[in-house]
């Protein structure tokens, strides 16, 4: 594995709330909250997709995929599919959903019903999950690049940085 | 996207004008030193871009919401980096230490002045449209400021791609502090001030 501390490769894809990207350049999500950072990975293709999810069910929407968990994890196996990969070469790892306050409106977490379905999703899918940093109470930042493998590295409000 | 017109964006520019000159004006009265503020900006922000706006470094920040007359929705935040928030509690206590951790004393502090600022925009603004318009207690977040304002988002933005993002710089050189204010309405709020700013303009016409 390359040393380089990759978190502030300027050349990374940032990833905005809603939005995604598949291929073999670097991405991040910065600043994740109650969202998640959702990465897939091809382990033969060295390339993935990553997708910043906001809410857990699209309803039906199909306005803005990466959004919710269901349409964005249509898309990203979609699109890595036109890629070519192969179903059985695909990994997941997510990142984020934090409750960073109590809700005005004390509401469920928002967090936790991201995290509950991207799980039941990917479930669903057959991809399996390899590595989980979610919950909690802090913010967290993703960088991910498909071509250095599936390490991701993950660093919080306070500093820590940490890989997964 | 026409999700506003000219016309409106300038009324909404006008009205937080008023509002953080007020906030502006609390806060240069707590810190008995000169504010500077920014020309307040009235942007439509998509989801994908807040990044560009609110960034991940981390700071404190006190978030509102608002209440009153109008349907509850919407937030009020101000957020400071923490460095400028020790000076902030420093200064008002006449302390010296800045090399220290953020403390209890500083959260309340951040509150508190949070809450007098907001207070100050929120009567402002809501005298010009002739409504009552109060903040919720505060609730202090020290994070990445991205990270907080994306729960916020979940409920301001659950159906809407876009959202109208309200921010002014607020500079105290003299103490070396900064804050950025920041109005996040809800559609169904910003649809209610809309009206009323209409109203308001139509009866200056006549």
């Amino acid at each position: 594995m390359d040393e380089e501390p990759t978190r502030y490769n300027a050349k990374a894809i940032v990833i905005g709330i809603g939005d995604y990207h598949t291929g073999a350049e670097p991405m991040t999500s910065i600043g994740l909250g109650s969202c998640i950072g959702l990465i897939i990975h091809d382990t033969k293709l060295g390339i993935g997709g990553m997708a910043h999810i906001m809410l857990p069910e699209s309803g039906g929407k199909r306005d803005r995929l990466g959004k919710y968990a269901d349409t964005a994890i249509e898309i990203l196996l979609d699109e890595l599919r036109k890629k070519g990969s192969s179903p059985k070469t695909l990994q997941a790892k997510l990142v984020g959903g934090a409750q960073m306050f109590a809700n005005f409106s004390g509401n469920l977490s928002i967090g936790d019903r991201n995290i509950e379905a991207v799980r039941a999703k990917l479930k669903e899918n057959k991809i399996p999950i390899k590595g989980e940093d979610v919950g909690g109470t802090k913010g967290r930042t993703v960088m991910y690049c498909p071509q250095k493998g599936f390490g991701i590295s993950i660093r919080r409000a306070d500093g820590n940085c940490s890989e997964l | 996207m026409a999700l506003l017109t000219p016309t409106q964006m300038d009324a909404l520019s006008e009205l937080g004008n008023i509002g953080a000159s007020h906030a502006a004006t609390t806060l240069s009265q707590m810190l008995m030193g000169q504010i500077e503020m920014t020309v307040p900006l009235v942007e439509v922000v998509d989801l994908a871009d807040i990044y560009r706006h609110v960034t991940e470094e981390t700071a404190a920040l006190s978030i509102f919401q608002m209440q009153g007359e109008l349907d509850q929705g919407g937030y009020i935040i101000f957020i400071m980096p923490l460095s400028s928030a020790i000076r902030m509690t420093n200064t008002m206590l006449g302390m010296g230490d800045e090399e220290r951790e953020l403390n209890e004393m500083d959260e309340s502090a951040l509150n508190e002045v949070g809450n007098i600022m907001v207070s100050a925009f929120l009567d402002a603004t809501a005298e010009l449209l002739g409504i009552v318009m109060l903040p919720s207690p505060p609730v202090l977040v020290i994070d990445m400021a991205h990270a907080a304002v994306e729960q916020l988002l979940t409920e301001v933005a659950f159906d809407v791609n876009e959202v109208v993002f309200f921010h002014t710089k607020l500079i105290c050189d003299q103490y070396s502090i900064n804050g950025d204010l920041v109005m996040l309405p809800e559609m169904n709020t910003l649809t209610q001030i809309l009206e009323l700013m209409d109203n308001l303009l139509k009866k200056h016409a006549t």
